[in-house]
C-alpha cells in the first residue's frame, strides 16, 4: 500500500505511531477509526488517487483493514 | 418529575405502544415500566437510596435506557459513562462521583473500586423477581433533586460532572416537545451517547410524548448510504444529532428530495454547522424543518434558530437565534453570553456534593453579539475550549497528560479550523529528545479517541506574553507555518 496513505491512516486517523505494529489485517475500526475518520479517508483517497468511490460502498466491509482498503481502491482504478 | 408521571400514565393507558426499539427488539411502554421497576428493586436491594448516584457502564440502547428509568424510580441520579474512555479517566470519574452502584456487563472492571457495588446486567439472579406493577412505590423526586450527572472536559485537567436536576430536564422536555410539536405519532432516531446532553431528547422528550425512539445501530454510523436507508425503513420523523454526522450524510449519503419522505424535523447542536454542508443538507431535504440548537451542557439548550433556507446564501455564519427553554439571556461588557432560567444545571459535582456556581447567571464562556434582525450570533470562545465533532474539549485536560510524558517540559494544545469536524487538535510540545511515537502510544492509553491530537509540532520554547503567560495566539500562528509531523 501507498506509504503516504498508510501514514495518513495511522497518524491522523487512528493515532497510532508505527504502521509496523499493524499487519494488513489489523482492525482499524477497533483501533478507533470513526465516521469522521472515514469521511477524511474517502476524501484523501479520492484526491490522492484520482478515483471516485461510490457512496454506497462507504461501509465497514471496505474499510476495516489496510488490505480491504487497498483492494477497494484497486477496484476503482 | 414530569417525565416519570408521563411514563406511569402511558404504561397504564397505552401499555402496548412501543417506547424503544433497537436492532429488531421492541420494548412497549408497559414493559419499559416493568423493566425499570425490576431494576429499581435490584438497586434498592443493593442499598441505593434517594440522593445516591448509580453509574452506568453501558452503551446507548434499550438496556441502558431501562436502567436510567430504574435509577430514577429508586430516587437516585444516573451517571452515564463513556464505555470507550480509557480506564484512568473512568476511574477518576468514579472516584469523583462516588456512586453506590455501577451497572455493566460481566465482571467488575479492574479500575472500579470495591467500595462500589457492581451489578452485572446479564446476571439472571438479579433480575428474576416478577415486577409487582405497583406505581405507588415509585419514588417521586422533587424538582431540585438530581436526575443526572454528565461528565464533560474540565479546564483544571480533570473531567467535571455537570449536575442536572429533575426541574432542568422537565423544562427541556416541555420546551422541546411544544416547540417542535412532538406527538405520539413521532419516531425519533437516537444516536447520541447517553453522556451527551443531546440524549435527553431521545430519553425523556420522547417518553413524555409517548413517541417511539429507534436506537441507531452503531455500525450504520460508518455507512452514510445505509444510515439513510435505515432512517427511511424505520420511518423516522425526528432526529437530534451533531452537524458532523449530518454533513457526512449530505456529502455521501445519497440524499435528495425523494429521500426520507417521513422525516419532519432535524435538530442539531454541539458545534457550528459550516455553511457549505448545511446548504447542501437544506437543498437535499427541502421539506424537512431544520433547527440549530445552542448551549453548553451546563445550560442545556439556551438559544435556537429555525433554519431559514432563503437566507443561507447571504449569511457568513449560522445564527444561534433567540432564547430557548424560557432562558433569560444577557450579554456582559466583555461580550460574553450569560444565561439564567429553568434549564440551568444545579452546579458542578465535586467531592460528593454539588457546588453551585455563578447563580443566577451562568457565564457560558461564549462570545456573542446581535445581528440587525435581533438574532444572536456566536463569535467564538472567551477561553480556549475546543469543539470537535460535537465533543467539547478543554486543552488543559490534554496538556496535563502530555506534560507527564518523559522529557516534555511543557505543551500547548490548539484547535485548528477544519471543514469536517469544526476543529482538529494540534499539540505543540517543548522538550529535548521527546519521542513522538512513544508519546502517541502513551496518549492513546490515557485519553479518549476524540482527544488525540492529529499532529504534533516540536518547538524549542513557547512564545510568552509580557506577564509571563503563554501567548496562545502566537503559538497558533507559529504552527500554521510549521507543518512538521
Amino acid at each position: 500500500m501507498n506509504d503516504e496513505l498508510k501514514i495518513f491512516i495511522f497518524q491522523e486517523l487512528v493515532h497510532i505511531p508505527d504502521a509496523e505494529l499493524f499487519s494488513g489485517d489489523g482492525d482499524l475500526l477497533e483501533a478507533g477509526l470513526d465516521s469522521m475518520g472515514i469521511m477524511r479517508l474517502v476524501l484523501f483517497i479520492e484526491e490522492k488517487f484520482g478515483v471516485t468511490l461510490p457512496d454506497e460502498e462507504i461501509e465497514p466491509d471496505n474499510i476495516q483493514t489496510l488490505n480491504r482498503i487497498s483492494s477497494w481502491i484497486e477496484r476503482h482504478r | 418529575m414530569l417525565v416519570i408521571d408521563s411514563l406511569l400514565r402511558h404504561q397504564f393507558y397505552e401499555p402496548g405502544r412501543t417506547a424503544f426499539s433497537e436492532n429488531g427488539r421492541e420494548v412497549s411502554y408497559r414493559s419499559l415500566f416493568e423493566h425499570a421497576e425490576r431494576i429499581r428493586n435490584v438497586l434498592l436491594h443493593h442499598g441505593v437510596r434517594p440522593g445516591d448516584r448509580v453509574a452506568l457502564l453501558l452503551a446507548r440502547g434499550i438496556d441502558a435506557a431501562c436502567c436510567i428509568y430504574g435509577t430514577l424510580f429508586a430516587g437516585a441520579c444516573y451517571v452515564p459513562l463513556d464505555v470507550q474512555n480509557p480506564a484512568l479517566r473512568l476511574s477518576f470519574i468514579i472516584g469523583d462521583v462516588q456512586p453506590r452502584c455501577m451497572i455493566g456487563h460481566g465482571e467488575r472492571p479492574q479500575w472500579c473500586s470495591s467500595a462500589v457495588e457492581w451489578i452485572d446486567i446479564n446476571d439472571p439472579e438479579f433480575f428474576e423477581d416478577e415486577p409487582e406493577g405497583d406505581v405507588d412505590v415509585i419514588y417521586r423526586p422533587g424538582p431540585e433533586e438530581l436526575a443526572a450527572i454528565l461528565y464533560t472536559s474540565g479546564s483544571t485537567g480533570n473531567p467535571k460532572g455537570v449536575a442536572i436536576s429533575c426541574r432542568a430536564i422537565d423544562a427541556f422536555v416541555v420546551w422541546s416537545s411544544t416547540t417542535f410539536g412532538i406527538t405520539d405519532t413521532d419516531r425519533i432516531a437516537a444516536l447520541a451517547p447517553f453522556h451527551f446532553d443531546l440524549s435527553l431528547f431521545d430519553l425523556f422528550t420522547s417518553v413524555h410524548c409517548a413517541a417511539h425512539t429507534c436506537f441507531v445501530p452503531q455500525s450504520l454510523t460508518l455507512s452514510p448510504a445505509k444510515l439513510v436507508a435505515w432512517l427511511e425503513e424505520m420511518a423516522v420523523t425526528s432526529w437530534y444529532t451533531v452537524p458532523a454526522m449530518l454533513a457526512f450524510l449530505a456529502m455521501r449519503g445519497r440524499l435528495g428530495p425523494d429521500r426520507l419522505p417521513r422525516m419532519k424535523r432535524i435538530l442539531f447542536a454541539g458545534e457550528v454547522f459550516p455553511l457549505p454542508g448545511l446548504m447542501k443538507l437544506a437543498d437535499a431535504l427541502p421539506d424537512v424543518e431544520l433547527y440549530n440548537l445552542f448551549g453548553p451542557t451546563e445550560s442545556n439548550v439556551c438559544t435556537y434558530w429555525p433554519v431559514m433556507r432563503h437566507r443561507l446564501a447571504d449569511l457568513e455564519t449560522i445564527p444561534i437565534g433567540g432564547a430557548a427553554c424560557n432562558a433569560e439571556l444577557m450579554i456582559n461588557d466583555d461580550g460574553e453570553l450569560l444565561v439564567s432560567g429553568p434549564c440551568l444545571m444545579s452546579g458542578y459535582w465535586q467531592n460528593g456534593d454539588v457546588r453551585a456556581v455563578d447563580f443566577p447567571w451562568y457565564h457560558t464562556g461564549d462570545r456573542v453579539s446581535y445581528n440587525e434582525l435581533g438574532e444572536l450570533l456566536y463569535l467564538g470562545r472567551m477561553d480556549r475550549m475546543i469543539k470537535s465533532s460535537g465533543y467539547r474539549i478543554e486543552p488543559a485536560e490534554i496538556e496535563v497528560v502530555i506534560n507527564r510524558f518523559e522529557q516534555v517540559q511543557c505543551s500547548v494544545v490548539i484547535g485548528e479550523s477544519d471543514p469536517i469536524s469544526g476543529q482538529r487538535l494540534v499539540a505543540v510540545v517543548v522538550g529535548q529528545g521527546v519521542e513522538l511515537d512513544g508519546l502517541r502510544i502513551y496518549l492513546k492509553q490515557n485519553l479518549a479517541t476524540y482527544m488525540q491530537p492529529y499532529r504534533f509540532v516540536q518547538l524549542d520554547a513557547l512564545p510568552l506574553l509580557s506577564n509571563g503567560k503563554v501567548d496562545h495566539r502566537a503559538v497558533a500562528g507559529m504552527i500554521q507555518e510549521r507543518h512538521v509531523e
